[in-house]
């Protein structure tokens, strides 16, 4: 038989199945083999202004979906850094030289200028794999490992989450828990804390590798209030214990009537710190407690999403964080959403811009922005749309504004006449595939 | 129907999926009392125990005679709705119990609806054979109930009759009906396939074969010849707009033997052919 004679019969069988049946023909068939896997796989982009931090990341997750609503899920994440970081030290009226993290070499940042250390690349990468599963009718398990690597930095962890429906499933309470156990071995070595930068090669206060461990629980409620609202609240633990330092981060030791950095000379023939520098020191040990309150509200199709996080913790950061998105979709498979997220936080206790050389050595000391008292907002859009093959593709663009401040008990003389913690402005492009 | 039929329906009210099953399983059982080759008071009853004498057909009887006869031609006669009696000498129950050539061969001369007269409203049938409209039954059920519920307009349903379905339209909350295809193990899916709207069907049983000195022999027989049709596939499971022609196809796909999937190529439908 050809192929023309095999093609007449579905066609002939089409018409007498119309004559059999008679009256309306129903719409055409959609059926399709469930993927055995799905993948949800994005492209960001991450730039901060004043040739900061950059990151670019590509990243997959893949899902197998087994019979009995089994899934399991393992997700690739690579991330490459670039770009210079703030190092902690305040601006000076003339140039700064610093010995590079690993101690093998000096940058030199103008006068004026924020010391940034462009010796900030890194390339990271990150693993995932969870297994979830019912558990009876009404319960649902799910285990899963996490290990990343980058070069001075190794993340290995374990999560567990359990959740049982209540209340012919419109109830649902969750607990979750988390343990990571990360070891850094920093470029060059950590440096003892409170000690300061030396000349380049002379490495006698570095230290070899550290570590931390960290506990995360969670316990959580989701409700179903009607047909167009979900409501989640939750509660979170977290514990870190171990080396939360960040290595390369220092403080200016400064005049503590002028505010200037204190000056200092290399050993003779040697290369090294124009100022003094101190490595900064946190405690060993953090403690959060968070409250999240999230609301889903579903009107005609468009989507309002609006959460709100509190956060306190035992170095006396208190922030909140309210996020808000709304999903207008128009068609019948495209959706804007704008997204608007505000940030405030209030700084550590142990923050402070620089060391007086007038009081005694704090126990603990950071002058990283991160750390401090700030605000930051974010403003984006995203756009998806279906493809003609029926996967998801979605562009996301969102700009971000961080704005800080220092206490006004911290400023010391000339400190006066300078920005000390300039804006900092990023934005995020994320590009995502679902297929 | 000689299996299990199920009414899957997302109804805003309890009262209304009450009343679309019942409108369902009243369809089901009028088709079955109507077709049914195990009953011996219906039409087919009459057609089978005239004993040479003609019988004459009401409309939907008719319109079903004529659908076989259309098959019979596309199929080139492997499709053919008197070789139920063929059942008679082989039972695919997995054991080796393979009929004698000559039982075959006498059991053919009750084979072959060119031996039937079919005028109609008359049919004529020599005594001795039998029609079987267990081949489309099933699937014209499927439809017809299917759309006696669009009439009924609303709810998303999934009708299911022993594994030929039809979805009305897409579930509200989920965009697709989940089916799982059956493999060699009863209950154990073979493949999942997402149903937005339309209709799938399977033929093939993994169950129902004959194994004799190392040969398996489908349950799949050819009516021209009254043996199993070599090397058909285990199963086709093929989506289409209606029930009936997703039936059809599985079926003629599945006498096609070794040609099955070449032919279901070429049909420009949506299939799973399984080996």
């Amino acid at each position: 038989m050809t192929r023309s004679d095999n093609r007449s019969i579905s066609v002939t069988l089409a018409a007498a199945t119309c004559s059999l049946l008679g009256g309306g023909i129903p719409a055409p068939v959609d059926a399709q083999e469930e993927p055995a896997w799905d993948f949800n796989t994005s492209l960001l982009y991450y730039g901060e202004d004043d040739d900061r931090v950059k990151d670019y990341s590509v990243s997959a997750i893949a899902r197998r979906m087994f019979v009995d609503d089994r899934f399991l899920t393992i997700g690739l994440t690579v991330d490459v850094l670039t770009g210079a970081t703030p190092n902690g030290a305040i601006k000076q009226d003339v140039p700064q030289t610093f010995t590079r993290p690993s101690g093998d070499g000096a940058y030199t940042v103008a006068a004026g200028e924020l010391p940034l250390d462009d010796t900030f690349k890194d390339t990271r990468a990150a693993f995932t794999v969870s297994w979830q599963q019912p558990v009876g009718e009404t319960s649902l398990i799910n285990i899963g490992a996490s290990a990343s690597r980058e070069y001075d930095y190794t993340h290995i962890g374990l999560n567990a989450k359990f959740a049982r429906d209540f209340n012919r499933r419109n109830t649902t309470l969750s607990a979750g828990i988390a343990l990571s156990m990360d070891s850094l071995d920093p470029v060059g070595g950590a440096p003892t804390p409170l000690t300061p930068m030396l000349d380049v090669g002379d490495k006698s206060n570095r230290r070899g590798d550290e570590d931390k461990d960290v506990l995360d629980i969670v316990v959580g409620v989701t409700q179903v209030v009607s047909r167009n609202l979900i409501v989640q609240a939750n509660y979170s633990y977290s514990n870190s214990d171990g080396y939360l330092t960040d290595p390369y981060k220092v403080l200016s030791l400064v005049d503590s009537t002028t505010g200037d950095t204190l000056p200092r000379v290399p050993a003779p023939g040697a290369e090294g710190p124009s100022h003094q520098f101190l490595f900064e020191n946190r405690p060993d040990d953090r403690t959060k407690h968070s409250i999240y309150g999230q609301a889903k509200y579903y009107m005609n199709g468009k989507v309002l999403d609006a959460s709100y996080r509190f956060m306190t913790d035992d170095w006396e950061i208190d922030s909140h964080t309210v996020d808000l998105r709304y999903r207008i979709p128009f068609g019948a498979d495209r959706y804007f959403e704008p997204h608007l997220r505000f940030y405030t936080q209030t700084e550590a206790e142990f923050y402070m811009l620089s060391i007086s050389d007038s009081q005694p050595l704090p126990s603990f000391a950071s002058a990283d922005y991160r750390l401090g008292d700030f605000d930051a907002i974010t403003l984006g859009i995203k756009y998806g749309w279906k493809t003609r093959n029926d996967n998801e593709m979605s562009v996301r663009v969102e700009g971000y504004r961080q704005t800080g401040s220092i206490p006004g008990n911290q400023i010391i003389g000339n400190q006066a006449t300078r920005d000390n913690y300039p804006d900092l402005n990023a934005i995020i492009v994320q590009l995502g595939y679902r297929f | 129907m000689g299996s299990p039929c199920e009414l899957i329906c997302e109804a805003r009210k309890r009262a209304d999926a009450l009343e679309l099953s019942a409108l369902v399983a009243a369809e089901a059982w009028r088709i079955e009392d109507k077709f049914s080759r195990y009953l011996d008071d219906n039409i087919v009853a009459r057609i089978n125990s005239a004993a040479g004498r003609p019988v004459d057909v009401d409309e939907e009887t008719a319109a079903l005679l004529d659908f076989a006869v259309t098959l019979y031609d596309l199929s080139e006669r492997r499709f053919d709705i008197t070789s139920g009696v063929l059942r008679r000498i082989w039972r695919f129950d997995g054991g080796d119990q393979v009929p004698s050539r000559q039982s075959v061969e006498d059991m053919l001369s009750l084979v072959g609806w060119h031996r039937v007269d079919w005028r109609r409203p008359e049919l004529q049938m020599p005594g001795g054979m039998e029609i079987d409209l267990g081949g489309i039954g099933k699937e014209y059920a499927v439809d017809r109930c299917a759309a006696l519920l669009r009439e009924q307009g609303g709810s998303p349903c999934l009708i299911n009759f022993g594994g030929d379905l039809v979805a009305t339209e897409p579930p509200l909350r989920r965009r697709r009906w989940k089916a799982a295809v059956e493999g060699d193990e009863p209950d154990v899916p073979n493949r999942i396939i997402d149903l937005k709207i339309g209709a799938l069907a399977t033929s093939g049983d993994a169950r129902r074969f004959l194994l004799k000195d190392g040969v398996r022999y489908s349950h799949i027989l050819d009516p021209r010849t009254g043996w199993p049709v070599p090397d058909a596939p285990r199963s086709i499971t093929i989506a289409a707009d209606t029930c009936v022609q997703a039936g059809m196809i599985s079926t003629l796909g599945m006498l096609k033997g070794a040609q099955a999937e070449n032919f279901l190529s070429t049909q420009g439908v949506v299939f799973w052919c399984r080996r």
